[in-house]
Order: C-alpha cells, then sequence, then structure tokens
C-alpha cells in the first residue's frame, strides 16, 4: 500500500511536462552567460536551477501534498541557506586583511595576483 | 518464571543457540543499549587515564614522565575518545537505545536491524580510532581539532583519526534517523507531541542536530584527506587556502554537537526531578518548546570558537549576540526545575542527589560560557585554562553527570535488582567534591593566563596544578568506587520490582522485572500526560495485562 | 518477511479501538527514513558548494576564466542524460505500482544505460583535462612552480574534482542499487504492493540528479560568455 492514489495516466503526462519545463529551463541557462554580465550571471543560474530544483522536488519525488516531509525539507533548506548568508554574506565578503594576506595579496606568484577582497 | 529480555531475543540474521551470538546479532534496542554502554564505560577509562597522565606531568614545571610531543598526543587522544567515542554517541546511545521506545509505548525502533548495523559500524569507528596508536607514525599530535595547516603538515598518523570520525558519524547520524522515524511513527495511539515525555523531547530535539550538522563534518573531514593527499588547495595557504574556513566548516558541527550531548542530559533531568519531587513538573510545554529551541538556535553559533581566528568584525558581533540568545532557553529549563521542586515532597534518592549536583555544576559551566560569549573578554581568555574548566564543568559536570543520574535512576529497570544506596551517596559526594576541586582552580588559572594544550609552565602558576592533581585522584577514586557500587547492585542486588520509584513515565508500567523482549504486554492507549501526580501518588495505574486503566 | 504482519489494537477507555502502528510494514516510515538521509546528502554537498562560493567570493576573475575553460558540449550533454535518466527512472516507479513489472525493470535498465553513459562521458572530459595537464597532484594544481595556476584556478579545479568525483561516485553506487533492485524484484521481494525500496532508489536517484542541477552551473556556466570560442574549451 502506498499513500498516494495512483492515476497512471495523469502521473504519465505529468512525467513528461516536467520532462519539457526541465529541458527548457536547461536552454535557458545556456542563454543566460550572453544576457547577464559576469557578476549577475551566477545569482541567475542558480536561480534557474533553484527553479528546476522546485520541479524536481515537487513532481519527481512528489513532495507536492507532503506535509510533515515538506515542513522538515524547508526546515533543512533554509538552514543551509542561513549558513550560506552568514559565512559567505557576512564573513568572507567582509574580509578584513585582503591587502595584507598572502591568500589573497602574494608578493609573488605563479600567476596573477588579486589585491583587493571581492564585493558584490 | 516469565522471560526477561535477557532470556529471548531477536536476531539480524538466523536464529543463533549460543549466547555469545545472540548479543552478537541482537537487534533489540534494549541489549544494543547495553552494548554500547559497556564499550563506551571501556573507551572512557582509557580516556581517562590519559587525562590522569596529563595530570601527572603537569603536576610540576618542567619535563618529568613523557616530552612534549607524547603530551600533544595524550591531549588529542583524550579529546578524540571522549567526544567522538564517548559523549557524542553518549545518552542516546545508551538510554535513547533502552528507555526511549518504552516511554513512548513501542516495541522497538523504527529500524532495528539499521540499528544492529549502527552499532557495529560504531565499533568499527572505535578500532579505527584507536588503531594509529600501534603505527610508526603514531597517534595523531593535532588536538582533536584537527587544526589546518598543521593537520597536514604533520607527520603523525592524522589519517587514521579523520576516517574513524567520519565511521562515528556516520554512526550518529544513523542512529538519529532511526530515533527521528521512531518518534514520529511509533508513538501509542492517543500519544500526541505533547503527551510525550520530555526525556523524548530531548532525544527528538538531539536527533534532529545528529542528523543535519553532522555531515557538514563528515564533508570536512573528507574535504581535510583530500587537501592532505592530493593537496586540492582549499585549507592550504601556500595555494590561496583559508585555514579560517576549516574552521567555519568544523565548528559548523561541533557547536551543535555541544547541544547534542546536553539535551539529552536536560530530558534525563526532566524526567528525575518530578519523579523525585512527587509532583508535576512545572511548564512542561515551555521545556519541550526550548528543548527545540535549543537545537535551532545552536546552529547559529559555532562562530565564538572563532573570535581569535581572524573573522570579519561584524560577523564576530552577530556571533555573539546570537550565542547570549542560546543561553535563554536553558536557563528557563533550570527555572521550571527548581520551580518543580518548589512545594514538592523531595526525596533525596542517588537518582535525585545526581541531578541536583548538576544544577550547581552546570549552572557554573553555563555561566562561564556566557563570560567568554563576550569578545572583548574572549580575546584574554581563548585557549587558557578557563575554557578547558567552562566545557569540562558543561560536558563532565553536566552531560556525564546526568548520564550517572540515569544510571542510577533506569538501573533497576535495565537490570531489575537495586544498588545499595549508601554506598551509592557516598560516590556520588566523592565524585562532586573532586571534581570540584579538579576543575575550579582551573578558573583562576586561565584567568591570570596558563594557556591550554601546555605541557610546561610557568612556576606561579604550580599551586593550581597540584590542587587539580589532587582532585584528580580523589574523582577518578570516585569513579571507580561508583562503578563497584553499580556492577555489585547488577551481581547481588536485591530484586527491584517493576516500579520502584513510583513513577508515572510508561517504562515502569512493564509485566516484568526486567522488561521481557516485546516491551509492554499490549501497547496502551495514551489519553494522559506524563507526570500526573496527585498528593505526592501516580493518577494513572494499569492492569499490567491487559494494559488497560484501572483507575 | 513482513507480508504476515499483523497490526495490534489498542482499546481506548469508551472501547474504541485504535490501529497501533508498528515498525513491520511502515511504508510512510521507510519513505520518511530516507528523505531523512537525503538531507544530510544535502548538507554534506551544501558544505562544499559553501567552500566553492568563499572561494569564488575571494578569487572572481579565476572562477570566471577556470570556468570557461571547461567543456560546456561534454557538460551540456551529460545535463541531458541526467535530465532524460529521472524521466526514465520515474516511470520505472510508475510502472510499478501501477503492475507492469517488466516495464519497471525495462526502465531500470534504460536508468542504468544512461547513467554509465554519464560516467563514461565524465572520463572523457577528465582525461582531456589531465592531458592538459589539469588534475589533481599534477604540477598545475601545485603552488610554487613555473607551471602554477593563479590561486583562484587551483582552487576551483581541487573543488572541481572532489565535487564531481564525489557526485561520480554517487552515480556509481546509484547503478549497484538499481541492480540490487531489479535483484530484487526478479526474487519476487519487491512487488507492486510492497514498493518501498523502488521508491526509496527512485528518490535516491532524483537527489543525484539534483546535485548535479547546481553543480553544472556553478562550475560550467558562469564562465560561459568569457570563453574563447563559446563551447569549445579543452
Amino acid at each position: 500500500m502506498d499513500t498516494n492514489i495512483l492515476n497512471y495516466a495523469e502521473e504519465r503526462v505529468r512525467y513528461y511536462k516536467v520532462l519539457i519545463g526541465l529541458l527548457l529551463l536547461t536552454a535557458i541557462t545556456f542563454g543566460l552567460p550572453y544576457l547577464f554580465e559576469a557578476g549577475a550571471n551566477l545569482p541567475a543560474q542558480m536561480f534557474i536551477a533553484v527553479l528546476k530544483a522546485w520541479l524536481i522536488l515537487m513532481y519527481y519525488m512528489h513532495l507536492k501534498g507532503e506535509k510533515l516531509i515538506g515542513t522538515m525539507t524547508m526546515f533543512s533548506l533554509s538552514l543551509v541557506f542561513i549558513f550560506f548568508i552568514i559565512v559567505i554574506g557576512v564573513d568572507v565578503t567582509n574580509f578584513q586583511f585582503g591587502a595584507e594576506s598572502h591568500i589573497t595579496a602574494p608578493e609573488h606568484t605563479g600567476g596573477a595576483t588579486h589585491a583587493a577582497p571581492a564585493h558584490h | 518464571m516469565s522471560k526477561s529480555y535477557f532470556d529471548e531475543t531477536h536476531c539480524a540474521i538466523g536464529h543463533p543457540k549460543s549466547t555469545f551470538m545472540q548479543w552478537m546479532l541482537t537487534v533489540d534496542h534494549k541489549r544494543i543499549g547495553i552494548m554500547y554502554a559497556a564499550v563506551m564505560f571501556f573507551f572512557f577509562f582509557i580516556a581517562v587515564s590519559t587525562a590522569f597522565l596529563m595530570r601527572l606531568e603537569l603536576f610540576a614545571p618542567g619535563q618529568q614522565y613523557i616530552d612534549g610531543d607524547t603530551f600533544n598526543q595524550a591531549f588529542t587522544l583524550h579529546g578524540v575518545i571522549m567526544i567522538f567515542l564517548f559523549i557524542v554517541p553518549g545518552i542516546p546511545a545508551i538510554f535513547g537505545n533502552i528507555v526511549m521506545p518504552l516511554m513512548i509505548g513501542a516495541k522497538d525502533v523504527s529500524f532495528p536491524r539499521l540499528n544492529w548495523f549502527t552499532f557495529w559500524l560504531y565499533i568499527l569507528g572505535c578500532i579505527v580510532a584507536i588503531a594509529s596508536l600501534f603505527t610508526d607514525a603514531g597517534f595523531a599530535d593535532t588536538g582533536w581539532t584537527f587544526y589546518a595547516p598543521y593537520s597536514l603538515t604533520t607527520g603523525t598518523n592524522v589519517i587514521f583519526t579523520l576516517v574513524a570520525a567520519f565511521i562515528l558519524g556516520m554512526a550518529s547520524i544513523l542512529t538519529g534517523l532511526n530515533f527521528l522515524v521512531t518518534i514520529h511513527r511509533l508513538r501509542a495511539p492517543g500519544m500526541t507531541f505533547f503527551k510525550m515525555p520530555l526525556f523524548v523531547w530531548g532525544i527528538y530535539a538531539t536527533a534532529w542536530i545528529q542528523l543535519l550538522a553532522t555531515p557538514v563534518v563528515g564533508i570536512t573531514l573528507i574535504l581535510a584527506i583530500m587537501e592532505k593527499y592530493f593537496g586540492i588547495g582549499i585549507f592550504d595557504p601556500s595555494k590561496g587556502g583559508d585555514p579560517v574556513l576549516f574552521e567555519h566548516l568544523f565548528w559548523i558541527y561541533s557547536h551543535p554537537a555541544v547541544y547534542l550531548m546536553i539535551l539529552p542530559a536536560f530530558g534525563i533531568m526532566s524526567e528525575i526531578i518530578p519523579t523525585f519531587s512527587r509532583r508535576e513538573i512545572f511548564g512542561y510545554r515551555t521545556i519541550a518548546l526550548s528543548s527545540a529551541s535549543i537545537a535551532g538556535i545552536g546552529y547559529l553559533v559555532w562562530g565564538h570558537h572563532l573570535y581569535t581566528s581572524g573573522m570579519a568584525d561584524l560577523a564576530k558581533t552577530i556571533f555573539s549576540f546570537l550565542t547570549f540568545f542560546v543561553a535563554i532557553p536553558t536557563g528557563i529549563k533550570f527555572y521550571d526545575w527548581i520551580a518543580t521542586m518548589y512545594k514538592g515532597k523531595i526525596v533525596l534518592s542517588t537518582p535525585m542527589l545526581w541531578a541536583l549536583g548538576t544544577i550547581v555544576t552546570f549552572a557554573i559551566g553555563g555561566l562561564t560560557g556566557v563570560t567568554i560569549a563576550m569578545i572583548g573578554v574572549d580575546i584574554h581568555l581563548q585557549d587558557t585554562y578557563y575554557s578547558v574548566a567552562h566545557f569540562h564543568y558543561a560536558m563532565l559536570g553536566g552531560v556525564v553527570f546526568l548520564l550517572f543520574a540515569g544510571m542510577h535512576y533506569w538501573f533497576p529497570l535495565v537490570t531489575g535488582k537495586m544498588y545499595n544506596e549508601g554506598r551509592a551517596k557516598i560516590a556520588f559526594w566523592v565524585l562532586f567534591i573532586g571534581f570540584n576541586i579538579l576543575w575550579f582552580p582551573m578558573f583562576i588559572a586561565g584567568y591570570l593566563g596558563m594557556p591550554r594544550r601546555y605541557f610546561d609552565y610557568l612556576p606561579e602558576f604550580t599551586i593550581y596544578h597540584q590542587w587539580s592533581f589532587f582532585g584528580a585522584v580523589i574523582f577518578i577514586s570516585g569513579l571507580v568506587f561508583m562503578f563497584y557500587v553499580l556492577i555489585q547492585g547488577w551481581r547481588k542486588g536485591e530484586p527491584s520490582g517493576t516500579n520502584p520509584w513510583n513513577a508515572t513515565t510508561l517504562e515502569w508500567h512493564m509485566p516484568t522485572s526486567p522488561p521481557p523482549l516485546e516491551n509492554h504486554s499490549k501497547v496502551p492507549y495514551v489519553d494522559f500526560d506524563p507526570y500526573e501526580y496527585y498528593h505526592g501518588e501516580p493518577v494513572v495505574k494499569f492492569d499490567y495485562e491487559t494494559m488497560r486503566r484501572i483507575d | 518477511m513482513s507480508h504476515e504482519y499483523v497490526p495490534e489494537i489498542a482499546l481506548d477507555r469508551d472501547g474504541n479501538e485504535h490501529v497501533v502502528q508498528g515498525w513491520q510494514d511502515d511504508f510512510y516510515g521507510g519513505k520518511l527514513g530516507f528523505w531523512l538521509f537525503m538531507f544530510t546528502e544535502v548538507m554534506m554537498f551544501g558544505a562544499m558548494f559553501l567552500t566553492l562560493a568563499y572561494y569564488n567570493t575571494l578569487h572572481p576573475h579565476d572562477f570566471i576564466e577556470a570556468s570557461a575553460s571547461l567543456n560546456r558540449l561534454l557538460g551540456g550533454t551529460n545535463t541531458v542524460i541526467l535530465l532524460v535518466s529521472a524521466l526514465t527512472m520515474g516511470l520505472g516507479l510508475l510502472k510499478m505500482r501501477a503492475g507492469d513489472v517488466k516495464g519497471a525493470k525495462l526502465m531500470l535498465y534504460a536508468t542504468i544505460i544512461l547513467a554509465l553513459m554519464f560516467l563514461g562521458i565524465k572520463a572523457v572530459e577528465w582525461t582531456a583535462e589531465y592531458n592538459h595537464g589539469v588534475f589533481l597532484t599534477l604540477p598545475a594544481l601545485q603552488s610554487g612552480n613555473e607551471h602554477s595556476l593563479p590561486f583562484g584556478k587551483i582552487l576551483f579545479f581541487g573543488m572541481y574534482f572532489t565535487m564531481t568525483g564525489l557526485h561520480g561516485f554517487h552515480i556509481i553506487v546509484g547503478i549497484g542499487l538499481m541492480l540490487w533492485l531489479i535483484k530484487r524484484i526478479n526474487s519476487g521481494k519487491v512487488t507492486p504492493e510492497h514498493h518501498i525500496l523502488h521508491w526509496n532508489i527512485a528518490l535516491y536517484w532524483d537527489i543525484v540528479h539534483l546535485i548535479w542541477v547546481f553543480v553544472f552551473p556553478y562550475f560550467y556556466m558562469i564562465g560561459a560568455a568569457a570563453a574563447t570560442g563559446g563551447t569549445g574549451g579543452h
């Protein structure tokens, strides 16, 4: 016995619809770098990835209609998101020692040097 | 003579006849919990001996028995065993396994074979951890925190410990997963979340931390291995890697890990206080929700281990604020427990003595943690004996003391016997007094500047080390005596009956003592709160054959 | 195995019956357990993305240049292959639930073949990178020698090989799980009435795909516009 009532034809059509949606979104990701300049490209790519992930979670992984597991998923994803905000958004973007640190301003290297820390 | 879980068991593979194989292959949560306890205390005593060796060396300035490199290996071994092999599996592995399913009226956990597999994964982790002691390169000398870049460059055998910690982390994750599904799925009919005993709430909050925080350290250890052997660069400054990132990733787990240690312990406190005050717990809902909030907020405070490492100032400020914030739910619990005792009929049996002792020692541990949550103070006290005293008051005087409390409380449930009460009380006092003599001087020494993990020190600190050594001797004697009392109780103690403490929660309503293999004879319908007392007597009474209420 | 389990009944004080949920035959419990396991995978790969984003923040230009040198044709093909394999996996589960066991096995074989194609293309990519001197332990990814790449590129490629390697490891495990599932179906242990194993392995495959949904754009696409000659790369 399983918890979802099975309507074979309807679910089969849904799977194919999601496939089309995912293929379309993939095509869009190939176009994005030519629409956005470098700084905005990454967030745009990640946004499309989140849309794809939402489609996969809701329909392929049957999360739509799952109340408890859906709440747990949101909690876990929020946690990851907060880690990102704190470590990337607060700590490393306010990197205080960019001018003196070897890892951002090495005295002599085999390649390019980057003296200034990043800023978004 | 009715059968208990010692007479018959379910096995993962086949139906072995020999008693030894029945224990090796058992999927019964009660037996698995006992096996965890046996292995954990074996390693606990190895780590205690290592600590004693260090105390011996530190009795006087200068080198007496071991050299500096060996000393580094000693504190690493002590930390790795105590944290990964003992206190992180800790109370969930022992009492989460034995008692939690009984408390919710279940016949076992949701995945008994996974539970069996997890136990043996834990054993594998223990073996790998200790194996490096017997290699040429010797045990790791990095401290249990394996900070880059030293852990990448040292010649000692770090990889064994990294792999062991990963395996033990997997065991912790699987235990948390098992308990989460058990608590969601196997509660007796009628037992809503707010009718669960508070120990189950503690295990539930802990399981969320085991599940979500441990993978982060798991992957950090793998990344450290990749760095050490394949040079991917992320922790190596000569390639632009940032050791502070290692610290971030490491403490994103290791700070929630300390809540993983204390939450089940607080759960035990919440069981003992109402039973030995003979009244309902004060503020059930706030204690339950505070467990959940400690677990939730506890994920966000890890940066207070990084104040002196070069984090951005803004990050330090945010972490300091969040760290102060997380102390509030713990304070709420303490007030609720004391309010429960107010106008209760206090029974000073050994479990209650341990609980009351812990209120004193954990209060000290917690409050000194709040002191070093202040950035300015931490600049002075980071990596001194003040930190060491703080976390030992919290972990040893909080988690382990409550583990001992739980051992004395649930001893009759597990064994069917009772230990000698008078001797158990003496053991408590020896341990409590020895503990404070051992650790309290370290607050002062740390404040005056004694650094931690140092093999030698300036003569002005000698008096503190000598007091600590004196305390260590008393403390270890107390440990040995306490285990002697418990083992004698198991071998020769009086039969205890099924409910010697006259408690209310479901684990005390078993048909036999010790309990049968499949726990309650029938699963009860739960339409009552977990701590219902009336004039000091439990309200709910059962017929133990049908598990119907007869009050 | 658990097919003969009969759940216990608990009676309340009014004599009403309540079915007791046992640990045996618990489909929802099996599903819940596997979702919890998947959260651990999210935390693991999340921490690796955190590392990637950390160094991206310190070295944005190096990351874009390193990304530009990856082969978007092969990476994009792999993305489509994995996408279609998620469909075949889902269809296989659907057929099993509907009673078409033969069709379900066919879909599992299709998924395995697509997974093997993914691994093959990955091997081609890694070999090409190795031949260009960009691989773990080779001089380009060490510091201080004449071939050393700049810091940002060393870190990019360090995480590239680690993350695609770990992802590939999860694909291999997935292939193993699917072969084991086919064996269990053949021996009658997995049926349309008891298919929790099939359900959970389908979920596993979905999360393997989900991880690639984030890995691909982060590594391959951030430098797409900077690449000389479009999707040629190495």
